[in-house]
């Protein structure tokens, strides 16, 4: 059976931990909430005799896919950047080990492969080529055999099957683990050295065995598994696979990272010209404004400024009209959390579907966006945006249209009017709660109410606190819920959508969606292993659900903002169109792309000395922008409308 | 002896009114705050999106209270209320004998004055006419502060009443009673007091959505209790003297012993108390809607108007006009208070050190 997504928050951190070839999927993990299939018993590890290959496999690898590192990129120099606050311990394991800084950590560590930031192909990391099996569930990995751990031990299969016996191992007091590495992963077969299989618990997509089944592997030679593991390791560096090592420690202060000189990676086809700074240094900084300070003095060398209130407020001034700090708005295609209305079909009113159409008519979610949001948001068009070809983009969302919601409103009955202006039907009248959880959102909420009132919609704001908020949307006491769900790495339909989960409290679909059609297609879209299937039905499910207007998409994010001093260089186009940050600096994926230029560095901190006005530099690239279709990168004297 | 006569009007407490007359600057602010209150109930004519009167085809309209109007009724092509402000330009554009006379201040606490291209909140502005500016949702600032003021106040009054009732009645039933209910209902009263109000609020808001009246029922449960100390010794005192054992050796009822003297005689007390319970009261709901645990959205309120101010501090209208008129309603009912609290005070003249 697979379990809902009610945990989201903690799973996604869970997932993080787990997944192998995670450092690929960052930004989709760190939302990542799947559902986690069957509860089939955990066979032990078959390693005893040695088993033989599969004669007929097909062994693959690529090495076709285009590179996206700069290579005009110069080494040296030091990364300064900060955290908001000093890890609890190193491990990535266990007791208090789920603080942010573990991403630093598990950046280092590599995947058996990864995904392409642009093409989304699979692509070598610590294995060379895979092959699949025919039970539509089996991976086999033939290892890289260069690749070393950080103490020039070589990676073997061994360190892979450790992988298993280590998280299901009770000395690491991590429960989620023991059961996921339990459930999720059936076996891990040794046949030589350098070539192993694993067996996943369901038949999944290709592409998608390795996102679910594939594992990092765990040095065995520096572990010793006992009841004292949690405290042995609690300040241990162990071993990694990535470009960096941990090389200074100041407890409470600052951790350091140093380039390895002789990295196994650094000639390979996808990671080279990357991971180009020597040393990386995180300052630990308890507060975000602080830190913003630190960036202005110069002594740290980015900052995100996604937040609106640094993007049009703090981070303007002089520092950035004389061109010493440049900014960056890039647009990136990466799944958009599913922000909206969800309307409860099984309320007396929203059970209309006239109604809800009529509604989302008349919710003006442009004018949010247009006025309160600064124009920064996106218009979301349905509640599947940025997974790639499981996307269907001919999914508009419907827009702010009095006439049409007219229509629709009286095609229902509510064609009168009381008289404070709200629509009446035998007595009633067309009020509906919005319940949401964020203070923050009052705004917002505010005018799309008074919008409503013009077509005859009466929309009471219920606040109520995240929990409580969480629990009544979960119980379905609600009409209108105002949220948004985390991604996954594929669209989840089953959990929104099926009728499994309608009209029962603590499941996720809260529009109480009951459709045997929509719950066909859903199982279906399941279990299909063809990724072309797949896809087509991914698009019908989503026109399904848009066509039954149980949902109101609002606004996306769709990008990342960042200041950088000016001696930060980017490769010529910035970053891929999965890049979550622009100065990712370890993940496999889309880390490292950035080199410090020494000589820039000298020559901005003369000038700022002096009060010298260099070029400002104020980049929008919109390439990976929705509809976009040419790249847009403006040097602007001062772009009045951004920096206002 | 005319006893009949209630105490309220006798010649003591003439001679109260007039010292407090007497005190210029209580006496002054308090016709300032009254005359605030007395506005604020007809805020809907100065300070609203609603025309005061339209004369439109050789008719007049007054929309102010009453049912809405829609575009169509004034030969507009909509169905949703009439922007009256649109209505006025028009008419003033097409020359015609149709005409709108605005409130002072066109605009209402809930709607959102937005402009294409820029971004709330905008800076008072004289043409615009908001004299205030506008809030991050381009509310005007004028229109939240007033009808916010009046909300506050008239939340501060009725829990003020309240409070007063339950307060009151038991701290009298102490007094009066004494013995073991007094020792018992003291008990109850501290331990009563020592829930700390705040958290109580804040979980009952997560269970239940506070409106006006069940964010007066938990402010008043959580406190009716401060009055019980004042008029349980006001009632001992009372109690022990010569006229209530008269009047009880005239073969008068415990009732009319507690309402026709003791609470009378005790009056001075509770008045004294008045100002600074509605002060409290106010502070007490800006400081929660401050929270986010006080009405919910959209309700005009102060301590929206604070929260927001604070988080746009370069939006220095916001949160310089909510002080403003924090600091001066708070001033003029302090001063009231005092005032009152002199003229009660048997002394004439009261030095402060």
């Amino acid at each position: 059976m697979p379990s809902t997504r009610k945990n989201t928050q903690s799973m996604s951190r869970n997932m993080f931990k787990t997944m192998s070839i995670r450092a690929v999927f960052t930004r989709a993990v760190f939302k990542k909430a799947v559902s986690i299939l069957i509860l089939l018993p955990a066979i032990a590890i078959a390693q005893e005799q040695a088993p033989q290959l599969p004669q007929d496999l097909v062994w693959q690898t690529n090495n076709q896919a285009p590179t996206f590192a700069d290579p005009n990129a110069k080494t040296g120099g030091t990364f300064r950047t900060f955290t908001l606050s000093f890890p609890l311990t190193l491990r990535t394991v266990g007791p208090n080990s789920n603080s942010s800084f573990r991403g630093y950590i598990l950046g280092n560590q590599f995947g058996l492969v990864g995904m392409h930031p642009e093409t989304e192909d699979i692509i070598p990391e610590l294995a060379t080529h895979w092959a699949y099996d025919k039970d539509g569930k089996t991976i086999y990995y033939k290892l890289d055999p260069q690749a070393r751990w950080s103490d020039g031990k070589p990676i073997t299969a061994d360190d892979y099957l450790f992988t298993i016996e280590f998280m299901r191992s009770k000395h690491i007091v991590a429960p989620w683990y023991n059961n996921h590495y339990t459930k999720m992963i059936k076996n891990v077969v040794k046949y030589d050295e350098h070539t192993i299989a694993i067996e996943g618990a369901t038949i999944k997509p290709k592409k998608d065995l390795h996102y679910f089944y594939g594992l990092n592997p765990t040095p065995k030679h520096f572990y010793k598994l006992d009841k004292d593991f949690v405290d042995n390791y609690n300040w241990k560096i162990v071993p990694n696979t990535g470009p960096y090592q941990i090389s200074k420690i100041k407890k409470g202060k600052l951790v350091e990272f140093k380039r390895k000189k002789d990295w196994w990676a650094k000639d390979k086809r996808y990671f080279k010209n990357r991971y180009n700074v020597d040393k990386v240094r995180v300052k630990v900084i308890r507060d975000y404004n602080v830190a913003f300070k630190h960036f202005e003095k110069g002594e740290i060398d980015t900052f995100g400024l996604i937040l609106p209130t640094y993007w049009h407020g703090k981070a303007t001034g002089k520092l950035y009209d004389n061109g010493y700090i440049h900014r960056a708005w890039f647009y990136n295609e990466t799944p958009q959390s599913s922000s909206g209305m969800y309307l409860n079909q099984d309320d007396e009113l929203l059970k209309d579907i006239n109604v809800r159409i009529g509604l989302a008519h008349a919710i003006n979610v442009q004018k949010t966006i247009t006025t309160v949001l600064r124009n920064d948001y996106e218009r979301l068009n349905s509640g599947y945006i940025g997974y790639g070809e499981y996307t269907n983009k001919n999914i508009k969302a419907r827009e702010f249209d009095l006439q049409k919601a007219d229509e629709y409103l009286t095609k229902s009955g509510w064609d009168k009017r009381g008289d404070d202006g709200i629509r009446v039907k035998s007595g009633k009248r067309l009020s509906l709660r919005i319940s949401y959880s964020r203070k923050e959102h009052n705004d917002r909420l505010v005018v799309i109410k008074e919008e409503a009132k013009k077509a005859g919609i009466e929309l009471n704001l219920q606040l109520f606190d995240p929990a409580s908020g969480y629990k009544n949307v979960l119980e379905k006491k609600h009409q209108i819920a105002w949220m948004g769900w985390s991604t996954g790495f594929r669209p989840a339909f089953w959990e929104h959508y099926h009728s499994d989960n309608a009209h029962k409290p603590q499941t996720n679909n809260i529009t109480n969606s009951d459709n045997k059609d929509l719950d066909a297609m859903i199982m279906q879209y399941r279990v299909e292993v063809d990724e072309q299937k797949r896809i087509q039905l991914a698009h019908k499910i989503q026109q399904f659900v848009h066509d039954e207007a149980s949902y109101i998409p609002t606004y996306s994010v769709p990008y990342t903002r960042e200041g950088y001093w000016r001696w930060m260089q980017l490769p010529k186009h910035l970053g891929t169109k999965t890049s979550s940050s622009l100065f990712d600096i370890f993940s496999s994926s889309t880390g490292g792309l950035f080199w410090i230029d020494a000589e820039l560095k000298k020559d901005t901190l003369k000038a700022k000395k002096k009060g010298k006005k260099l070029t400002p530099v104020l980049i929008k690239d919109t390439r990976y922008k929705s509809g976009a279709v040419k790249v847009k990168k403006d040097k602007l004297e001062k772009n009045k409308a951004a920096a206002k | 002896m005319s006893i009949s006569r209630p105490n309220l009007l006798s010649p003591l407490a003439k001679q109260k009114f007039k010292r407090f007359k007497q005190i210029r600057r209580g006496y002054w602010s308090a016709i300032f705050f009254l005359a605030l209150l007395f506005l604020s109930c007809f805020a809907e004519l100065m300070i609203n999106n609603r025309a005061l009167i339209v004369k439109y085809d050789g008719e007049f309209y007054f929309p102010t209270y009453g049912a809405v109007y829609t575009g169509k009724d004034f030969g507009l092509d909509y169905e949703y209320e009439v922007n009256y402000r649109q209505l006025k330009q028009k008419f003033e554009q097409d020359i015609t004998a149709n005409w709108v006379v605005m409130p002072l201040v066109p605009y209402s606490e809930y709607e959102n004055d937005l402009i294409e291209g820029e971004y709330p909140p905008y800076p008072p502005s004289w043409a615009s006419q908001h004299y205030l500016g506008t809030d991050t949702a381009g509310r005007d600032v004028l229109a939240r502060l007033a009808y916010g003021f009046r909300i506050a106040i008239w939340f501060s009054l009725v829990l003020l009443f309240f409070n007063y009732l339950i307060g009151v009645t038991i701290g009298c039933m102490m007094g009066f009673f004494g013995g073991w209910f007094d020792l018992l209902s003291q008990r109850l009263v501290e331990i009563w007091s020592n829930i700390p109000f705040l958290y109580v609020v804040m979980i009952l808001s997560s269970i239940i959505i506070p409106g006006f009246w069940s964010l007066i029922a938990i402010m008043v449960i959580f406190g009716w209790m401060g009055m019980t100390w004042y008029m349980r010794t006001a009632t001992y005192k009372e109690k022990e003297r010569e006229y209530v054992m008269a009047s009880r050796a005239l073969g008068a009822s415990t009732s009319r012993i507690i309402f026709r003297h003791i609470l009378p005689n005790s009056l001075s007390i509770i008045i004294t108390f008045v100002p600074f319970a509605v002060a409290g009261g106010i502070g007490a709901l800006t400081s929660l809607d401050y929270l986010g645990f006080g009405l919910p959205a959209p309700t005009p309120s102060w301590g929206e108007l604070i929260s927001q101010g604070t988080e746009n501090m370069e939006s220095w209208w916001i949160l310089g006009s909510v002080t403003a008129s924090l600091v001066t309603v708070l001033v003029l009912i302090t001063f009231v208070g005092e005032a009152i609290r002199d003229a009660f005070d048997p002394k004439k003249y009261t030095i402060y050190e």
